[in-house]
């Protein structure tokens, strides 16, 4: 049987849930186990997803320490003699990934978006170029197969009610560390644009009455969001920006204004339910993968479509 | 105070042109440039040395030859020295063989302190720095948006790092990595009027496997353990979508549409 090890980043839980189907989908049919690596916490929801938690409680491994973490993660490897390492990648993920596939001697897929499996060789998908080309990387070393993982991008629906095993991991070697934390301060907390099932997005088109977006927004409940084109020219923050090089978004319902849809901008839509798009050119690309184009102003939608759900709630009352 | 720092050039991509109708990128005659986050650890490194004039700062890229003139750019930007690893045999190398050419390099440097930009705009894969940080041994950083040069010693940094939702500072012990990211904002200085013609290539190294001394099989295309196997274009899928105005016809669609699924 196969063993998948999968890093959990405590600050992103949920991700690492995520990387279950990945696992689910690179070993296929073949019968494989699920490993979570924690450090210092358990994470609740690791529990019963997970057939496997490995849990490091040592004080001396830091949090933000990749190259004691990559240690950790090789000498696990040299008992269990993974078959797949998953790591998420967040920011901390992003420095342990290189640095385990040098200590285990293989090759490494960065930023992984889908999983293919083409002749019965399995080919990892990713975007390069800031998004603008999809690549298919195949690993041509031996196991484990390693790749990071693109947050928010895959979905798992799969039993979450299994029998966990919990371990405690001590690590034989010295994990004494040159980084010292100083500080962290939250940055000011605009609500995430990932968590909203609701999001009014705005993009050249609507550069004039972007802040109308609110309005549309209240009306159904959700959040703005903006492209790349709206935040450069400094009318909303980077926090709020969905593509590429913003955030990956999957919200049941993605209202585009004005937006033209590149394909930075559209690698930042995963699993979005239904999409309504509002563009004074109805062959904008957005356009071509919505289930509405209205064709027209962008902001004079906003006002009568907001007007439609006042009246209505009026009336129903 | 030695700082190397590790540059990448790219194509321009921010220029890139798309061709929608044939579903391709049109690369002819895109233009090479230094690397967004490259650029501002470089920016950084010379902004110290212009504060502290013992600082020596070089340049070490992977490229091949026809980047020079950027190279030479660089210089005449006030950098000391640049090293340019090119070889044909290195041509199709990925991170796991890029890193192990440049760390051959640079472990036979010395140095106080590595900057490095946190990913190139091309390969996008953000391994190169940490996996030369694995094989020097020494810790690394990435997603730096300040260095407080007030506290820039010979022994530690003090960084300022990005994360999602918030900002982390860390105190390193030196020599390490820095990664910045390019919204640190430091900016490269400007050529100097009288410096635009001035001869650098002196600066300048070549560097060869014949310096280095790799089998053919340990790099490039041979050594590498991924490979690109195909690249495309996003398709864009089509829906059975439905157009309409902006009038009150298209408002009701849209209203019943969104009442069908439950949004108002
Ligand atoms: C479409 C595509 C997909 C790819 N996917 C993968 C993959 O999944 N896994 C893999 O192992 N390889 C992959 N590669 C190969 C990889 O891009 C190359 O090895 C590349 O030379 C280095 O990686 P990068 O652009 O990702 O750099 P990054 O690691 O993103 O660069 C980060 C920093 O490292 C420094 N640096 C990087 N390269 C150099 C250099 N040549 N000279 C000096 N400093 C440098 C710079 O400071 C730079 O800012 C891919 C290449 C392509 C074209
Ligand atoms: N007033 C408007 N309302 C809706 N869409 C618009 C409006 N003006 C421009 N657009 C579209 O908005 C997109 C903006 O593109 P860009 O300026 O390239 O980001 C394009 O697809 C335009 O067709």
């Amino acid at each position: 049987m196969e063993k998948c090890l999968i890093f959990v980043d405590s600050e992103y839980a949920k991700n690492a849930i995520e990387l279950l189907e990945v696992a689910r989908q690179i070993f296929d049919l073949a019968p494989y186990e699920t490993y979570a690596l924690c450090i210092h916490d358990i994470t609740e929801s690791a529990n019963g997803a997970f057939d496997h938690i490995i849990y490091v409680s040592d004080e001396s491994v830091k949090c933000h320490d990749a190259k004691a973490i990559a240690i950790i993660m090789e000498e696990l490897h040299v008992i269990h003699n993974f078959g797949a390492i998953l790591i998420p990648a967040t920011q901390i993920g992003r420095m342990l990934a290189p640095r385990l596939a040098i200590r285990l001697h293989v090759g490494l897929v960065a930023d992984v978006t889908a999983i293919e499996h083409i002749d019965g060789a399995l080919q990892m998908v990713r975007p390069a170029f800031s998004g603008k080309i999809m690549a298919c990387i195949s690993n041509l070393g031996k196991k484990p197969i390693m790749m990071s993982v693109r947050q928010n991008v895959f979905l798992y629906n799969e039993d979450l009610n299994k029998a966990t095993s919990h371990e405690t991991f001590y690590p034989k070697s010295d994990l004494t560390t040159n980084i010292k934390w100083i500080k962290t301060v939250e940055k000011p907390k605009s609500k995430d644009i990932r968590d909203s099932e609701v999001l009014v997005s705005g993009g050249g088109g609507v550069k004039k009455g972007f802040h109308r977006l609110t309005e549309l927004a209240e009306a159904l409940g959700g959040e703005v969001s903006a492209s790349r084109h709206i935040v450069d020219s400094g009318i909303a923050s980077r926090s709020i920006q969905v593509g590429q090089s913003g955030k990956t978004v999957s919200p049941k319902l993605y209202i585009a204004l004005g937006i033209y849809g590149s394909l930075q901008h559209v690698e930042g839509l995963k699993n979005v339910k239904h999409i309504i798009s509002v563009n004074i050119n109805k062959d904008a690309p957005i356009c071509s993968l919505s289930d509405i184009v209205v064709e027209g102003d962008a902001i004079e939608f906003i006002e009568k479509l907001v007007d439609k759900i006042k009246s209505e709630a009026d009336e129903s009352k | 105070m030695k700082i190397i720092c590790l540059v990448k050039f790219t194509p321009d991509i921010e220029n890139f042109i798309y061709d929608y109708e044939k579903n391709v990128l049109v690369r002819e005659n895109t233009r090479m440039v230094i690397n967004p986050d490259d650029a501002c650890a470089l920016a950084l490194a010379l902004k110290y040395k212009s504060k502290h004039p013992e600082t020596v700062v070089e340049v070490v890229t992977m490229a091949p030859l026809s980047i020079l003139p950027h190279v030479q750019d660089l210089i005449r930007r006030d950098v000391d020295s640049a090293a340019v690893i090119s070889d044909k045999l290195y041509v199709g190398s990925d991170t796991y063989v890029t890193s192990k050419i440049l760390a051959k390099y640079l472990m036979n440097q010395t140095f106080d302190l590595i900057l490095t930009g946190t990913h190139a705009i091309d390969g996008d894969t953000s391994h190169v720095p940490s996996q030369i940080g694995e094989r020097l041994d020494i810790d690394q950083l990435s997603n730096i948006i300040r260095v407080d040069e007030q506290l820039l010693s010979l022994t530690s940094a003090t960084v300022d790092v990005d994360a999602e939702h918030s900002i982390s500072t860390y105190e390193i012990e030196l020599p390490a990595i820095l990664s910045l990211q390019k919204e640190s904002k430091y900016k490269l200085p400007y050529v100097k009027y009288v410096d635009i013609e001035k001869d650098v290539s002196d600066r300048i190294q070549i560097i060869d496997n014949a310096m280095l001394g790799f089998d053919q099989s340990e790099v490039g295309i041979d050594g590498s353990l991924t490979k690109v196997s195909r690249t495309y274009v996003k398709k864009m899928s089509k829906n059975d979508r439905v157009i309409v105005k902006n009038d009150e016809a298209g408002i009701e669609t849209v209203y019943a549409f969104l009442k069908e699924k439950g949004f108002v």
